[in-house]
Formats: C-alpha cells, structure tokens, sequence
C-alpha cells in the first residue's frame, strides 16, 4: 500500500545529489529544470496520493508502506517505512506544491547568481528533509527530518557566505533549533522507555491506555516535544532566529521560513493531538504561548523597516494563531489556517522578493515608494496577499482566521482573554502590513532606483498564489471532511453574529488604521512616535529580547569561558602539564651528572662497586 | 710457598693495575694495567691450581689469556682509530658522552 509514496522522497533527493555532483557543469537552464522537474515530481506523486484517498480507493485513514526492517536490538525494532495518511498528504501538498512554484519563482530571482545550481541543490535537500519530517511513520525518523530541515535551512538562510550578517543568522536558527532537536530526542527515550515503541500508531494507541490525563509522564513527553515545536516554528521563547533569518535569498524566507518548515510544530501538535489530548495543561500552555507571540510578534511588525523582517514577524504572529487553535483542540482550523497562510505568506515573500529584485536588492521601506505605476502586477499580487493576511473579507485568511477567533472564545477551553487578544493581534495584522504597503506602493517614489517589473517566470508563480490567497478559503469544508479521518473530529462553526461582525472588523480596523497614519501625510506619524517614545523604542529594539539573551546566556557563558581559560586552563591544566615535563628534565638533567664521559671515573666507581659488594658478602 | 703468599702477590698486582687504569691517561697505559689486573687472576688460579692438584685452574688461566689477547686486538684498534681521527691520546679529552 502507497509504495508509490516512496518517490516523493526519492525525487528531491535524487535532484539534490545530481545537482551537488554534476551541477557546476551544467548550464542555469538544465540545473532550474532539473531543481524544479524534482519538486513537480512529488507533487505530481502526491495528488495521486491525494486522489485515491478522495475516491476511497484506499483506506480512509491511510496506512504504512514498509521498506524493510532496518535496526533491531533486543526489544527495540525500526522499520523503514513511511506513514500516508491525510494529514501527511495535506501537508505534502503545501510543500511540494508551494515548494514546486518557489523553485520556479527561484529561477527567475537567482538568475544572475554565480552559485545557481547550489541553490537549487539545497532547495531539493529542503524538500526531501521536509517530506521525510512528514511521512516519518514514528518518532525517530520524524527527528532525523526534523533535524535534516534545520540543517537546510542554516545552508539556505548562510547561501551568501560571503556575507558576515547572514552566516551569523544561519548560526543563530541552527543552534535555536538544536535546542528543539534536544528537547524531541528527550521526548523520544521517554516515550520509548515507557511505551516500549517510537511508532506513531503504536504509541498513540498505547498512551491511550498506559497514561491517565495529566499524568507526570504525559506532561514531560508533551512539554519536550513542544521544546521542539516552539524552536521550529519561532515562538516564544525560542523566537529570535526568525527575524535574522531574513538574511537568506527571499524564495527560502517564502519557503522555509513561511509556508512550510515553520509549520513543522503546528505539524508535530496535530500529528501527536492524542497525546496532547491526555495532557490538558499542556494544550492550555500552547495556547497561551501562541496568542502571546501572536500579539508579541505583531507588535514588533508595526515598526520594522525592513519589509522582509516585517513579514517575518508577521509569519511569528500567525504561527502563534496557529498554535492557538492547536492549543484549543481545533487542529482541522490550525491545518486550514497553516495552508491559506502558506499561500498567501509565500505570495507575499515572493511579492517582496520582486520588489527587492526590481529595486536592486533594496529592502527598507523608507528607500520605496509609489511602486505601484513601476510594477503593476507585483502591486496587485501584494495587495491581495495583504488583504488575505489582514482577512479582508471572502480572502482565504478571512475564513481561517474568522474561524480561529471566533472559537478561541467557543471552544471548550476558549475563554475571553484568549478571544481579546487573538482580536487585539487581528488588528495589528491589518495595520502592519497594510503600513508597508502604503510605505512600498502608494506615494512617490524616494530614491532615485528606476524600479522595474520582474521577468514573467517570476509573475507567474505570484499569479498563481494570488490566485490560490483568494479561493483557497472555500476549501475549508473539503478540508475538514479530509482531515477528520486522522483528527476524528470537525471543525466547529458556533454561530455568535456579533463575534463574527467583530472578528470580522479587526482586520479592517487594522487597514483603517494604517490608512490613518501612512496616507495622509506624516505629521500624525511623528506626533505619534513622539508620545509613544518609549513604547516604540522597545518595539523597535525587539522587546530587547535580543539584548536579554545575549547578558543572561551569552555573555555569561563567554565569561565563565574566559575565566575557566585564564585560571582552570592556564593556571590549572597547563601548569600542570609543565610542571611534569620541567620535574622530568630537571631529574634527569641529575641523573645526567653521572655521565661524566671520564673512563677512569667510570672504573673507579666500578671498583668500589665491586669491591662494596665483596665486602658484603664477606663480612655479613 | 703457602697460600697467603699467593694471595698477597696477585692482591698486590691486582692493585698496581687498578692503580694504574685509574691513574694514567695513556690508554695505551691503561691497557697494559688492565693486562696486569688479568693476569693476577690467573697468577691465582694457577697458584691454587697447583695447591689443589687440580689442572682446572690452569685451563681457565689459559682460555683467560686468549680471551685477553682477542681483547687486546679490539681494544688496539679501537684506539688505534682515535689517534688517527683525534691526534691526541688523553682520556681525559675523549668525553664527548658526556651527559
């Protein structure tokens, strides 16, 4: 069953391993084709998936296709095997899919770079690593792909080597994800230890009847493998890589860093619900923790410059609506919402991709201006990717987001605290990022740069996502009745007109807002920043969260290095060291002194030798 | 001529070549003391040998004589050899094993 499967990771990772080893051979256009013909593979494999589930040609709930048994040790046995159910389906359709058209977008916005076919290379590594993290049918291969896109994306976010910044960031997410990887491989000896398996089916049908709701195991599995989670998807506190990693090419912040690997701790709650389930707190903690960074990041999105950072910490806030509805028992909302916000946050990176590529690698928002007549067609694509974002009514966020909302106050443990602040992070998701759309589009424009359109392979792909941003909101019932096979229950639709019309407000509230400040004219802006100083200075700096890391961890560890270097290695260790060489030498320099090289001091000491013997054994 | 005769001779020899190995910086010198320490063994053993009417004594007197003769051609050209390369005989001068 579902062997076929195997070649959605086969494909990416056989583009990955002919690209690394034949592609400086070979020209840009065979090195794209091959890059994207790998990607489109998977795809092509994964609707076929998708279609024999739709027509109940298979199991509805999916199954396992095995390889063959590759470890066994004692009681502990790991098959190869690949696990294709419609929640991995779904998600194989947000990266391959969305991964198909990045790569196309790729070829266009990489063109001139000297390292194309590297490029493409990673690409590929990424979306077999991303594959594998989804069709792992138990927890160790779930952590190899998960420590696999990490490893993708610090390649990716440090492409440009060359500059300091960027191999900074990808240092900085590659620990950050460490640190998750850590807290999933703790997860798993626990989970092994008291279940005796690492298979998802085994596990969750064995924790059903081994853990009683909030049981001390329970809660520690939970909570490391939210370490993992939170690392992945930038939430608090494990958020800081996310923003830095907007040194990478803009098609890996539209791919990695938005739609697809980010969503990975969304991913790993929904696939472990029955294990969240039995672990209520946790559920409670996630929730907090995403409506939290979901106001945390919008707020510090209100006053970046840099229009890639702005959407960055745009994807942070969604993530954290996202992890809400996880956190609520609402995991079909949470899928729908990962996959409209993949579209239209992938259509947006990519919008503003274009506006970089056609600005010269220009990124502040206060160098643009009045693109809106320069490039048409990306105006028009950012528009609808901001309106989604914002959920401007009948946009595909709308629905997701609408129904997030309204069910962080109707779910069983919704209250209206989390319902305020989910609505409080709605509003300054139409204000950010309408703020740079009115920075980048409206206006005149502020430098001298003659803005160009971009090249057709690059608007294609734009077109597309623009297409998928303003439809995708009415598969919500398709995707509900999909998913219900894995998650076992619908989403639900609480009928609260007048929560509805204020959900449905926030984000126009937000528009409104940004309306209020960027059109008509500056002086408001100014007297705002002058009465809100402290506020903004603290949002620009980032909450000093940066600042705080770096004094409480960092700094600290440096130095206790420095002070372990100077007293424990110079003091301790080397001393140490050389005092055995300098006693050594001074012994034998000693032992030396006998050899004086005189043959009749030799002789004489030979003779008193003998002849001290003699005496002994003559006279005693 | 009794037995204390006999030791004290070859002690007595045994003696003026250690004396001489000790003293003297001519390894050629030195040699002929080492020649004279041997020779008081065998001076001894073949004394004893002819107290205890054994001829045992004075084999090993014999085999030590040739073994010193063997030596003796080593030991010549040995320093035979130094002369040559050092142009100077002076034990004293030969340390260059020195620790």
């Amino acid at each position: 069953m579902f062997s076929y499967c195997w070649f959605i990771l086969i494909s990416p990772l056989a583009g990955f391993v002919l690209l690394s080893w034949f592609g400086n051979g070979m020209s840009r256009q065979r090195a794209g084709f091959l890059g994207c013909a790998s990607v489109g593979i998977s795809f092509l494999i994964t609707l076929i998936a998708l279609t024999s589930f739709l027509l109940g040609g298979e199991n509805e709930k999916g199954g396992i296709s095995t390889l063959y048994n590759w470890v066994t040790a004692g009681s502990f046995s790991l098959n190869m095997s690949i696990l294709v159910d419609p929640l991995s389906v779904f998600m194989l359709l947000i990266i391959t899919g969305v991964g198909f058209v990045i790569h196309v977008y790729s070829i266009g916005y990489m063109e001139k770079d000297p390292e194309f076919s590297r490029f493409f290379s990673y690409l590929n590594f990424f979306i077999f690593s991303m594959s594998l993290l989804v069709l792992a049918a138990d927890f160790f291969f779930l952590i190899v792909g998960w420590a696999l896109v990490g490893l993708a994306s610090y390649l990716l976010i440090g492409f440009w080597k060359e500059k300091t910044s960027a191999v900074l960031a990808a240092r900085k997410a590659f620990v950050m994800n460490v640190i998750g990887d850590v807290g999933m491989v703790i997860a798993a000896f626990i989970i092994f230890d008291h279940l005796g398996t690492l298979s998802f089916l085994e596990v969750f049908a064995a924790a059903k009847t081994t853990f009683r709701p909030n049981d001390d195991t329970i809660l520690l599995i939970t909570v490391f493998l939210l370490v993992g989670a939170f690392a992945k998807s930038a939430q608090i506190p494990l958020h800081t890589w996310l923003a830095d990693a907007m040194e990478g090419p803009t098609p890996v912040s539209a791919l990695i860093h938005a739609a697809t690997m980010v969503t990975a701790g969304v991913y790993l709650i929904a696939r472990c619900h029955v294990l969240y389930e039995l672990a209520p707190f946790t559920m409670y903690l996630i929730a907090t923790v995403g409506v939290v960074t979901a106001i945390f990041a919008g707020s510090m999105a209100m006053v970046q410059y840099d229009i890639k950072r702005v959407i960055a910490y745009s994807t942070m806030s969604q993530l954290g609506f996202m992890f809400l509805a996880v956190g609520l028992g609402m995991y079909s909302i949470a899928m729908f919402h990962l996959m409209t916000h993949a579209f239209f946050k992938a259509l947006l990176f990519l919008s503003a991709g274009s506006v970089i590529h056609g600005l010269n690698e220009e990124q502040d928002i206060r160098k643009m201006g009045g693109l809106r007549h320069s490039m048409p067609i990306t105006h028009i694509t950012f528009l609808i990717g901001s309106l989604a974002l914002a959920g401007f009514p009948l946009t595909s966020g709308f629905f997701s987001k609408e129904a997030i909302l309204i069910n962080s106050y109707h779910a069983d443990m919704g209250n209206i605290v989390f319902w305020a602040m989910a609505i409080l992070g709605a509003i300054m998701t139409g204000f950010y990022i309408f703020r740079v759309y009115f920075y980048a589009f409206s206006g005149q424009p502020r430098t001298d740069v003659t803005a160009h359109e971009s090249p057709l392979i690059m608007i294609a792909p734009l077109g597309l996502l623009a297409f998928l941003s303003l439809t995708a909101g009415f598969g919500g019932g398709m995707i509900d009745d999909f998913l219900v096979n894995y998650f076992g229950t619908h989403m639900s639709h609480p009928d609260d007109v007048l929560l509805e019309t204020i959900g449905l407000s926030a984000g126009l509230i937000g528009i409104v807002g940004a309306v209020g400040f960027y059109m008509t004219g500056k002086d408001r802006l100014e007297f705002a920043k002058q009465i809100l100083a402290p506020l903004y200075d603290l949002l620009f700096n980032k909450y000093y969260i940066d600042e705080i890391y770096d004094f409480l961890i960092v700094k600290p560890t440096r130095a206790t290095g420095a002070f372990l270097e100077k007293r424990a290695e110079r003091l301790g260790i080397d001393f140490a060291v050389d005092q055995v060489g300098s006693q050594v030498r001074e012994v034998s320099r000693l032992i030396s002194l006998w050899q004086s090289g005189s043959v009749r001091l030799y002789a004489f000491n030979m003779i008193v030798g003998v002849v001290t013997i003699l005496m002994f054994v003559v006279f005693l | 001529m009794g037995h204390q005769f006999v030791l004290l001779i070859s002690a007595t020899i045994f003696c003026v070549g250690a004396a001489g190995f000790l003293i003297r910086k001519n390894p050629l010198i030195m040699f002929m003391s080492v020649e004279l320490m041997l020779n008081s063994v065998n001076f001894l053993l073949i004394g004893f040998s002819s107290f205890q009417k054994s001829m045992d004594g004075q084999i090993f007197a014999l085999m030590i004589m040739t073994v010193a003769a063997a030596e003796v051609v080593v030991g010549l050209a040995i320093i035979l050899t130094i002369f040559r390369t050092r142009h100077d005989m002076d034990v004293d001068h030969i340390n260059t094993l020195k620790g």
